[in-house]
Order: C-alpha cells, then structure tokens, then sequence
C-alpha cells in the first residue's frame, strides 16, 4: 500500500465522472439501448397465487400467435437459480410457486407487444396450497409450510438459522445494568427502486453464450451463468458498461438472465427480455422487513452494560440474503446476544438492499438508544457519544476510527447545544426537534484485478471489471491509475464491464469495488512503473530507483531536471503492460467507515406532514478519492432514508396475497421535495490500509438515515414510532393538537 | 399493450362522430387529450382501445378567454398554462392554485382540464391488473375486505373510490359550468351534476356517455369581496394525490357572508360539497 504523500495529484478532488457527457447527452449505451440483428423480445408470465402446485401448463395457444419463437416453462427449461436460493433448490421456475409474482413461464417474440399478448394466451392450472403472509405465524407449528423443512429458513454458512452471535456475558451485564428497558421495533419491506429496470439480452455463437446484462458484477454474474448451464466459464461472456442502478438486486445472474438465454438457446435467435417496474418491485427483491426485540442494560450516565436482541426477518419466499441485522456495530457492547430468525412467507423475496443489514437494524436499536437517553435524562448527543463503538466486538481494534470527531463535528453545525430541548416541550401546531444517530459500514479488503496497457505516446488504457451502478467507480478506478502511474487523468482511456476483455473485479456490491479492485490497480501501475523505470533507466543512465513518474514525465528524483517525456520511454518499446492479482487481507485489526447523522425538523400536528429543515451528514470515510461523486453517495443514501422513514412499504393484499402498490407512485418514493439540502462533512484521515488512505462511502450514508429522522421526530413531539414508515396518519393518532 | 388505430380528428363534430360510430360497432374508443392519463390506464390494462381519436389535432380547444362576466376555458387547456394565466391568478386564484398542485411539472405541461376532471380513480386495486375489481366489471371492491386507506370517507359504496382531480372541487366552490359535445349535440350543466356517485352507478364516474366529450369549462368571476383557498395535503409532496384537499370560497359584502362554498377532495367519489 502507498504511503501517504504531501499531496496528492488527482485524489480528493472534485472531478466530474469520466463518463458524465454520455450519460446526460443519450449517448450512454445502457443494456435497453443495445439492438442486435433478429433480437427478439421476452416477457414473463408471473403465478397470480401464493402457494400452489402447477398442474398443468397448457401454451399451445400462445405457441400460435404469429410472431413467437419461444416459450419457455418449468416444464421444458429445469435451470436451477443457485443464488436465487440457499436453503432449498430454487429454479427459475418453481412448482410449486411460492408467491404471487413467482415466474411460471417466458415468451420470446418478435415484438414486445406480441410479447405480453402470448402470456395472456398460457393457460396454467394451479392446485392451491395454504399459505401464510405474515413472518410471525409462519412461526407457528400449523402454519403453511413453504419449504420441505418449514418456513425457519435453515441453511448452511451465512445462511444457517437462526443467526447467533454472543460475547461477554448478558445475564451478568443485565444484572450490573442500574436500569433495564425492553422494546419492540418493526420495519417493513422496502424495493431497492433503482432508475433502471431490469433488462438482459442473450445471445449464442457457436455455444458461446453472451449475455449483456444490467449488473452489478460482470464476473459473478459469469460465474453464476456458467455454474448453473454447465459451461466452463471460458464460453460465457457478460457485458455491462453502463448501468442504471440497482442498489443491491442486481449483483450476479438473476433469474431473467437465465430465462434469457434460454429463450435465445431455443429460439436460436438473441432474446432481449425486459422488466416492467411492476415486475421489479414483485419478481425481483427488496429490503427484509423485520421485528426486533431489544433487551437494554444501562449504567445511571446511559453506559451500556449488555443488549439482548431476538428478531425476526421476513425473507419471502426464497433465502436470497441473509436476514441479519447488524444496527448494534456501532456501539460498545460489552456483553451482547442476538437471535434472528429469518424466516419464510409467500411474500416477495427479500435480500440485499444497500446495507442490507443496517438502516432498519439502525432504526430500532437507535430509536432505542434515543428512548433510554430520554428516560435516564441524558442528553442525546452524550449518550451516543458514550456509547460508541472503539474496538470491534470489544477486542479488536479498528484501522482508524473517527466516529467521536463525526458526532462533535456534526453536532457542532447542527447547533444541537443551542437548539436541543426536552422532547415535545415546544408547544404550537408546528412542532421543532432536532436528532442524530450513528451509522457506518463494514471496510475489508479482497480479491481484485486490474491491466493497465501504456500505449507509446505516453497515453494509458485502464482495463477493470466494475460496472459502476451509479457510484462513479470506473471514475474512481480512473483517478487511483492516475494517481498510482503519475499521469495526468486526461491521458486515461477506461475500459470496464467486459469479462471477455477486463479482469476480475468483484463488482459494485457490499462497498467492495474501492477496497477491493483500488489496491489492484495500483499494484498495476507499480508493476508497469518498474518497466518503465527499467527502459528510462538506461536512456537516462541512471538506476531505476533514482527514478520517479509525475504529470507524464520521468525525472531522476535527486536532479528533476534530468527528465524524459513518457511517450520518448515507452515508444522504444512499443507498448508496456502492467497487470495484478491483488489479495490482501487485515490481520488483527477490523475496518469500518463511521458515520453520524443530524437532523432538524418542523413537524405539522395538524397534518402530519414532516419538513426537514437541515440535515447534516458526518463521514469518516477515510481519504475521498473524489468528491464529487461521494457527496451524491451521501445525499442519495439519505435521501433512500427519507423515504423508508416516511412513506414507502410494499404492501400486500391480504385477502389475495397479492402487492397493490408495486410502482413509484403508490410505493411512494421520495421526490426531490422530500429532501433538504444534505450538508455533507467529510472527516478525512488516511488509513493505511486503503487505497491512498481510502475507507469506503457507498453504504454507510443509508445507515443512520432513517433512525436520525425518526429521533428528530421523538424531539419534536414527544411521541415516539416504533414502526415504519412514520406515515402522517400514524403523525396525526399520536399527537393530537 | 393492444394493437390500437390513432386517428387525429380534425375538429369536435368529427370526434364525436367517430366515437358513435365505433359505439355502433361494439369496437371500443376513447379521446385522448395530453395523453398522460390515458398512456396509463392502457399501460394498466384497464382499458384496450381500438381506436385512440387524437383531440390535440383540433385547432382552438385550447383556449382561456375572460368574456361576459366569467372565463371560458377550451377542454384542451393545459393546467401549466391556466395556472399561469393572468386573468386565473388574478380573479380564479383558487383554480390557479389548484392547478398548480396537481402532478407534477410535467405532467401539468401535457395534461389538459378537461383531462383532469374526467381522470378516472387512481385506486390501487382499479389501476392493478391483478385484480378485477368491481369498478372494472368484477364482483368485488377490493378496498371492502383490503387496504382502503386512500379510499372514500364520505359517499362511499358500493365502490370506494375517491375523485383524484384537484381542479374539480376548486371549480365546484367556484361554480364553474361544463359543456358537452355529443351526438345530441351541445349540453351545459353545472360542474357539481357531473360526477356520478357508486350509489347511482358504479361503473362511471361522470356523465359523459359514448358518443359525448367535454369541449368547455366556464367559470363565472366571483363577486368583488371574494375569498378563496386551495389547500391539498398529501404525503409527498410532488407526483401525488390528496389525501384531503379543501376548496372555499366566501363572498361577502359589508362584513356578512352571503355565500360560502367549501368542497372537499380526495375524500369522496365526487368532489364532496360540503353543506
């Protein structure tokens, strides 16, 4: 890893994406905008019942409106979906099906029209099986079993049930507690809404499948496709160099992905199969909702002596994720427990969802925390202060850890010392409150790869395998070869999102592309620096050592004077190449990116409409690699908050098991009036253990989001919500005027 | 979506008798203004047209003229543009300001009046092709044994539904009239006898029958001394729709109230006046 330098060249600017142009300008290829010759056109053919055995699927109908090519069912296309479910085999088309909304068939045709027609024209014949909606009676011992082993969803790893985690001693912590407060707190089901639906286009040469997918991770999403067609991975390639978001449900291969190339293996044609937004929300995933139940031991000054948490999480009808819920990371617990069972309803499958374990997890414990500071009469800021987290699991001590200087900074803009009262003290239809809580996001290294080709004009040719879902990654990777060869940023070419073409990268999931595939490119840059350096050397009759590489030049370091352009070094040698394989791993010591987060509200007793006057988001992210784009991380992430903590939640008939809002207009995502202006801080430290001292920024910003809107709430009224969404009827019951 | 003909009409006589001329073929048609609502319900499966008959081709209809004591406004005018309009803000505030809630920037840019008072529900169960409701021609509203948490407060049953528009209640409170063309030929009635309660007949929401459109709205100047208010609250605050909306208007002189006109929205299946 680079030490840190005076100053950097290009890191921790604000540059505006590499790509930016094509994006607003149209120019951008997004997979919907790729046409190829005889591409054909697939929708799906979703089951409109919870739990039911198919019994028959009848498609010779559909089979004769002209203009079809394809069909594809359980029937004909047994392709198992590996990642689709981890405690009980799940195919892209199941039977029995296990909720409304579970795929039951494909059509391919020549237009998309003709498409949706066919799917009219399939006749399926269900034996209707009892199901259950609600996570807490699927519990019970008579309820329908969705799965051969129950609906305790039981599995292996990460996936095992329930999720046990322990240190210390909670009963004796209990017992040292001077207090002891239990509560209940309840989240629900949230789609991740990302601006682009879904889509996938497949295509076969010669049984080479190609697939030009919207992804977060070309090569998982290889991986995936290969495991579950039998092909060696050199004969499946994936394809995705612009993206419209996903936030978690489009990391690997999906269950379209498959059908897709089913439908094209079939049709002997390529198969473009696309989602409406009704599909995205019901056949996709959104976030787990959840019940917890916390058990809270303090000291008389808020010290906490021991938490207890026995949670339930709805993970639908599929084990996609885990179903954990991680909100207590950010605290020093010196005895903890926690018990989580995720558990199985004929509901929408739920898996990840930007910090898939944090902002609901966050939004009970912290609400919590809130609530106990309240009754033991200690003021806020104070007891987050002295309950947050130093040392991982009470051991281990982290790379760098700047959450004290996040909550002093943060409280500071708030102006929470001038404005902070007593909860509900302020009287008047529009009632005042200020609110915080802390937040973060797990930072580890991994497995990453980068080529970088120096062309013999001095240019460079950047080769990684990030999609970029929005997060400005392939600007990022960009900016880190920069820094790394010591070459202006304009002579950069970027490819990316090419398995037949760049190399491994992990993709854009779980903040890993930064940590992970950051270290790989500057390990690059060094391996074709020392090239260089070699070649110069001898131009220059110097050793290489004696060498250094800044703004496309190469200069002996003791004398600068003595230089040489780049292009005269590499143009003896036709071109350079510089590659890695990077796998670095943290021994002893645990990273994280902290967060705090502060919000001012006016709440409308009468209406119960919130308005956030001013937010503050506080981010130990380590060094920013570009400004830019981590403020609009920041404010995204918030803004994703505003809308679980006021307004949205896929809500499901219950006579019909059935969701009745799956759009955004009735889902209600926030719009831009929704937001305030997001004043983002960064405390910036280099840790060493990043790429030039960088931590990560994608998921932390949600994590605090939801729980500092729902504490400004509390101060505001007086009244606290413990569950979601804090919509204004919920505003209204509880705080009559 | 169905296979549909678009055929632009070239003027009101030619729309109307294209309409009845599908009617008598038992082949379905609709109008369509901005389009923004109709693009919707199509797109939702709640309706599958044969025939799409293109209002914006006939010149005129867009109009916002004040004569004779009141503001007469053509069936294709756009809400972005009598929210604007001077002589609206001026002496119709409340339908300026109604018009400027509904939506979104966009949408008030293409959407038409005439659009907005005839929008159909936008009942989560009408507008989701999973459910035949009984609006649509099932046996069942949905909203009885399931989430009726939008739905009707007051005028309810045996359907649920609560008018979406907001420019209808300001234009109930501001005593707006509405002209019809059909086969019959021209009719003007007061706004209010527009609309159609469940109770009378569930499977309408307006008057208008095959054949008829809307071509007018005429909206008489209030008296000086008048005052009015529009106010909508919903949960967000774009791109939605009331959860309750209040249109008033007082006109008084020397201190009494001689007429008060309060109408609610969003929470009955017509604009609800209140009495």
């Amino acid at each position: 890893m680079a030490q840190a330098p005076k100053e950097f060249s290009v890191v921790g600017k604000r540059i505006t994406r590499i790509d930016a142009y094509e994006r607003v300008t149209g120019q951008a290829h997004y997979t919907g905008d790729i046409q190829l010759p005889g591409m054909l056109y697939a929708r799906v053919l979703r089951s409109t019942v919870p739990h039911a055995k198919i019994i028959s699927i009848d498609v010779s109908k559909a089979e004769k409106l002209p203009g079809v090519r394809a069909i594809i069912h359980h029937g004909n296309a047994q392709i198992p979906w590996s990642s689709g479910g981890h405690t009980h085999q799940r195919f892209i088309f199941n039977n029995p099906v296990r909720y409304v909304g579970d795929p039951v068939a494909a059509v391919a045709a020549t237009d998309r029209h003709i498409a949706e027609d066919a799917l009219k024209l399939i006749e399926v014949k269900f034996e209707k099986l009892p199901h259950v909606l609600d996570a807490n009676e699927a519990l019970k011992p008579d309820a329908a079993k969705i799965t051969p082993n129950g609906n305790l969803s039981v599995g292996k790893g990460s996936f095992s049930a329930p999720i046990e985690e322990s240190w210390g001693d909670v009963e004796k912590g209990f017992k040292e507690a001077d207090r002891v407060f239990e509560d209940t707190y309840i989240t629900k089901h949230v789609n991740n809404a990302q601006l682009e639906r879904r889509v996938s286009i497949a295509k076969w040469d010669a049984g080479k499948l190609t697939v030009y997918a919207s992804t977060q991770g070309v090569s998982n999403a290889r991986a995936d496709i290969a495991k579950d067609f039998n092909l060696p991975l050199s004969r499946v390639r994936v394809v995705c160099k612009y993206m419209g978001g996903g936030f978690g449900n489009k990391n690997q291969a999906q269950d379209y992905d498959y059908m897709a190339a089913m439908l094209a293996k079939v049709a002997a044609q390529p198969v473009k199969l696309e989602f409406t937004r009704e599909d995205d929300y019901i056949g996709m995933h959104g976030r787990w909702s959840s019940e917890q139940h916390y058990k809270i031991g303090v000291k008389k000054d808020g010290t906490i002596t021991a938490v207890s948490l026995d949670a339930v999480t709805n993970m639908g009808a599929y084990r996609k994720q885990s179903g954990n819920l991680s909100g207590t990371d950010f605290y020093q617990i010196p005895n903890f427990r926690k018990h989580i069972k995720p558990v199985h309803t004929n509901t929408v499958v739920a898996a990840n969802y930007r910090a898939p374990a944090y902002p609901q997890s966050v939004f009970g414990f912290a609400s919590f925390l809130d609530q106990i500071a309240h009754e033991m009469e200690v003021n806020p800021v104070d007891m987050f202060m002295r309950n947050r987290i130093q040392k991982y699991k009470s051991r281990t001590p982290f790379t760098s850890n700047h959450l004290d200087e996040c909550i002093t900074e943060g409280s500071k803009r708030i102006g929470w010392s001038e404005k902070w009262h007593k909860p509900g003290a302020l009287g008047g239809a529009k009632k005042h409150g200020i609110g915080m809580a802390l937040g973060g996001y797990p930072f580890r290294p991994g497995l990453g790869a980068a080529t970088i080709r120096v062309n013999p004009d001095g240019t460079a040719h950047v080769l990684v395998g990030v999609t970029d879902i929005g997060t400005g990654a392939k600007t990022t990777m960009a900016i880190i070869a920069a820094e790394a060869l010591g070459i202006p940023l304009s002579q950069i070419q970027l490819t990316n999102g090419d398995t037949d073409v760049t190399p491994y990268s992990v993709g854009e999931s779980g903040s890993r592309t930064t940590p992970f595939t950051g270290p790989a490119v500057i390990a690059a840059a060094e391996d074709v620096r020392r090239q260089i350096f070699n070649l110069a050397a001898a131009q220059l009759k110097v050793k290489p050592e004696e060498l250094d590489l800044r703004d496309g030049e190469v200069f002996v370091r003791a004398t600068p004077a003595q230089k040489l352009p780049l292009a005269r070094v590499v143009a003896r040698a036709g071109e350079l190449i510089g590659r890695a394989t990077t796998n670095p791993s943290f021994k002893d010591v645990e990273g994280k990116s902290f967060a705090a987060h502060f919000a001012e509200v006016e709440v409308d007793a009468w209406t119960g409409h919130v308005t956030i006057t001013r937010y503050v988001a506080v981010h130990d992210s380590g060094t920013i690699i570009n400004r830019l784009p981590a403020e609009s991380q920041i404010k995204g992430g918030v803004t994703q908050g505003i809308g679980m903590a006021f307004s949205e939640e896929l809500i499901i008939d219950r006579l019909t098991a059935t969701p009745i809002n799956p759009n955004y207009r009735d889902a209600k995502v926030p719009t831009h009036l929704e937001s305030p202006e997001i004043e983002v801080v960064f405390i910036e430290h280099y840790d060493s253990f990043g790429p030039f001292g960088g931590k990560v920024v994608g998921e932390p910003p949600i994590t605090p989001a939801v729980a500092t809107i729902a504490n400004a709430i509390f101060n505001a009224t007086g009244k606290r919500f413990k569950e979601l969404p804090i919509t204004p009827d919920k505003i209204v019951r509880a705080v009559r005027v | 979506m169905k296979t549909f003909e678009n055929i632009d009409a070239k003027s009101v006589k030619e729309a109307v008798a294209l309409l009845q001329k599908f009617h008598q073929q038992k082949k379905s048609a609709s109008v369509v203004g901005g389009g923004s609502e109709y693009l919707q319900l199509m797109k939702d499966h709640v309706v599958e047209p044969d025939y799409v008959i293109n209002l914006k081709t006939i010149p005129g209809l867009d109009y916002i003229k004040e004569e004779r004591g009141g503001v007469r406004i053509g069936a294709l005018a756009k809400l972005a543009d009598i929210e604007e309009h001077p002589v609206i803000r001026e002496k119709l505030v409340i339908l300026s300001d109604a018009a400027g809630v509904a939506a979104s920037p966009q949408i008030r840019n293409a959407g038409t009046i005439a659009g907005n008072i005839c929008q159909r529900p936008f009942c989560w169960y009408f507008r989701s092709s999973s459910f035949n409701c009984l609006r649509k021609g099932g046996q069942v509203c949905y909203t009885v044994t399931g989430d009726g948490r939008f739905h009707a407060i007051l005028g309810g049953g045996p359907s649920y539904i609560v008018h979406p528009s907001d420019t209808a209640p300001a234009l109930v409170a501001l005593g707006a009239q509405i002209k019809t063309a059909g086969p019959a030929g021209e009719k003007t009635l007061p706004l209010e006898k527009f609309f159609v309660l469940p109770s009378v007949d569930y499977k309408r929401e307006n008057i208008l029958n095959p054949g008829e459109i809307v071509s007018e709205i005429y909206v008489p100047i209030p008296k000086p001394g008048s005052k009015g208010f529009y106010h909508k609250v919903r949960e967000r605050l774009a791109w939605d729709h009331a959860i309750v909306a209040i249109a008033t208007m007082v006109e008084s002189a020397g201190g009494v109230v001689r007429d008060a006109r309060v109408v609610m929205g969003g929470v009955a299946p017509i604009p609800w006046r209140g009495k």
